[in-house]
């Protein structure tokens, strides 16, 4: 009687933890959420060292641009994920 | 130019990429081997021309009305580097912050022996003032006061509450026995080191730019014994050790000095064996043949000036780009100054060139 009880449970909650779990489109999304915080931070230091150069010299601003959206490739190429998961 | 409040709320993380980019531009900016070169061709009036069309244009502008000559550049000077070392003050936050009031403290002790000298030697408060540099933490209410102080003593008190209060107290008998300056400038340099040290020597670490940071505050303290300790020996004055080496230094002891008692060959082979023997070993040779202390206290100029060089590019985000840039100011300062004064007195042009130190 115990044991029927057990196994019933262990399929149910096997059941309810394949619902919670993340489909593959879900884990593209946190791979993707993930590489935003990463371009956020690189870009958090090259964006004040740009800010920086540009306040002592304006002919620095194109060069402080291009720097500062460097790290935007980190998520542009991760955006990439979304596509290759079934 | 307003003194920044240096004591404002230190919580939160430093900044180190856009101190660096700023200080890393203003580097550059400063007058190159070619400025040098123009230099000291012009007189007196050509400099300042000069400089009015340089970044000291609003210094110049500004004192122009007042000063003249060699004056002018002086004062344009130094209040362009105050300027300069007050802007990284203002842009610095956290532990960055408080690395640089600490180094900066160095123009405190400086605006400190200027009035102590001053007030000894009779000068006017005008005098006094247009000396000084306002580039450290004592604020312009403290440096009016002490500038104001009719003798010795009211600048000591003055003085209460700042870390140079307890070492001045502390060398003031020896100054009203003796009715010499040395003890209270020492006073006032040691309080300046120690406090310096003392701060690296919390977190003493083993690698890392602090460590790097570390080692070039040694290095500074090591060289300035080290032509302290060669003028004494040059001069053949019998003053005691103790009165003026530094403590935190790795190269000398007081009693290390003692008993080499002043003989200057013996102190060239220590700083030969040292381990900054490798960056002086040209300028050592230099002293023994030359005879000449300049060129030494130049090359050790040089030699400090390209250490943190090279720690900058080893460690960009740290405070040692800070240090490289107000090394290369200060020295910059220096070089005009020695062009002008050297001019005024009419040195030719040779004898001003060895005057200049330049990377």
């Amino acid at each position: 009687m115990i044991d029927t009880i057990d196994a019933a449970s262990i399929v149910l909650q096997q059941e309810s933890v394949q619902k919670l779990f993340l489909n593959n489109k879900g884990a593209a999304a946190i791979a993707v959420g993930l590489a935003a915080i990463g371009t956020g931070y690189a870009q958090r230091g090259i964006g004040s060292a740009a800010v920086g150069a540009v306040a002592e010299d304006s002919d620095n601003l194109v060069p402080g641009l291009i720097f500062t959206a460097l790290p935007e490739t980190l998520i542009i190429i991760a955006l990439v994920t979304i596509f290759v998961v079934p | 130019m307003t003194p920044t409040s240096t004591t404002r709320d230190t919580g939160g993380s430093s900044n180190p990429e856009f101190v660096n980019a700023r200080v890393r531009s203003r580097r550059a900016a400063l007058f190159d081997d070619e400025d040098y070169r123009k230099l000291v061709r012009m007189g007196p009036g050509g400099i300042a021309r000069f400089m009015e069309e340089s970044e000291y244009e609003t210094e110049i502008n500004a004192l122009a009305s007042r000063h003249d000559g060699v004056d002018l550049i002086e004062y344009a000077l130094n209040r362009n580097l105050a300027k300069h070392f007050d802007d990284l003050l203002r842009w610095s936050e956290g532990e960055l912050h408080e690395q640089i009031v600490r180094y900066l403290r160095f123009y405190d002790a400086w605006n400190v022996k200027t009035a102590i000298r001053g007030v000894y030697s009779g000068s006017s408060p005008e005098e006094i003032r247009d000396d000084l540099i306002q580039a450290g933490e004592l604020d312009e209410t403290v440096l009016d006061r002490i500038v104001e102080a009719d003798s010795i003593e009211a600048i000591v008190e003055a003085l209460e509450g700042t870390l140079f209060e307890e070492p001045l107290v502390a060398a003031y008998d020896q100054f009203e026995n003796e009715e010499v300056l040395i003890p209270l400038e020492n006073a006032v340099d040691r309080a300046f080191y120690s406090e310096l040290l003392a701060e690296v020597d919390d977190t003493r670490q083993q690698e890392g730019p602090l460590a790097l940071y570390q080692e070039f505050l040694v290095a500074e303290i090591d060289f300035l014994n080290a032509r302290n300790a060669l003028r004494v020996a040059r001069s053949g004055a019998d003053i005691d050790p103790d009165d003026y080496v530094i403590e935190g230094g790795d190269l000398f002891s007081a009693d290390e000095l003692r008993t080499i008692g002043g003989d200057p060959d013996q102190l060239v082979e220590i700083l030969r064996d040292s381990e900054y023997g490798d960056e002086l070993s040209g300028a050592l040779d230099q002293l023994r043949e030359a005879d000449s202390l300049i060129e030494f206290e130049h090359a050790l100029d040089a030699a400090l000036q390209e250490y943190t060089d090279h720690l900058s590019n080893v460690y960009p985000v740290s405070i040692t780009a800070v240090m490289s840039y107000v090394l290369a100011k200060r020295l910059e300062v220096e070089n005009i100054r020695a062009i002008a004064r050297g001019k005024e007195v009419g040195l030719d042009q040779q004898q001003i060139e060895e005057e200049l130190v330049i990377q």
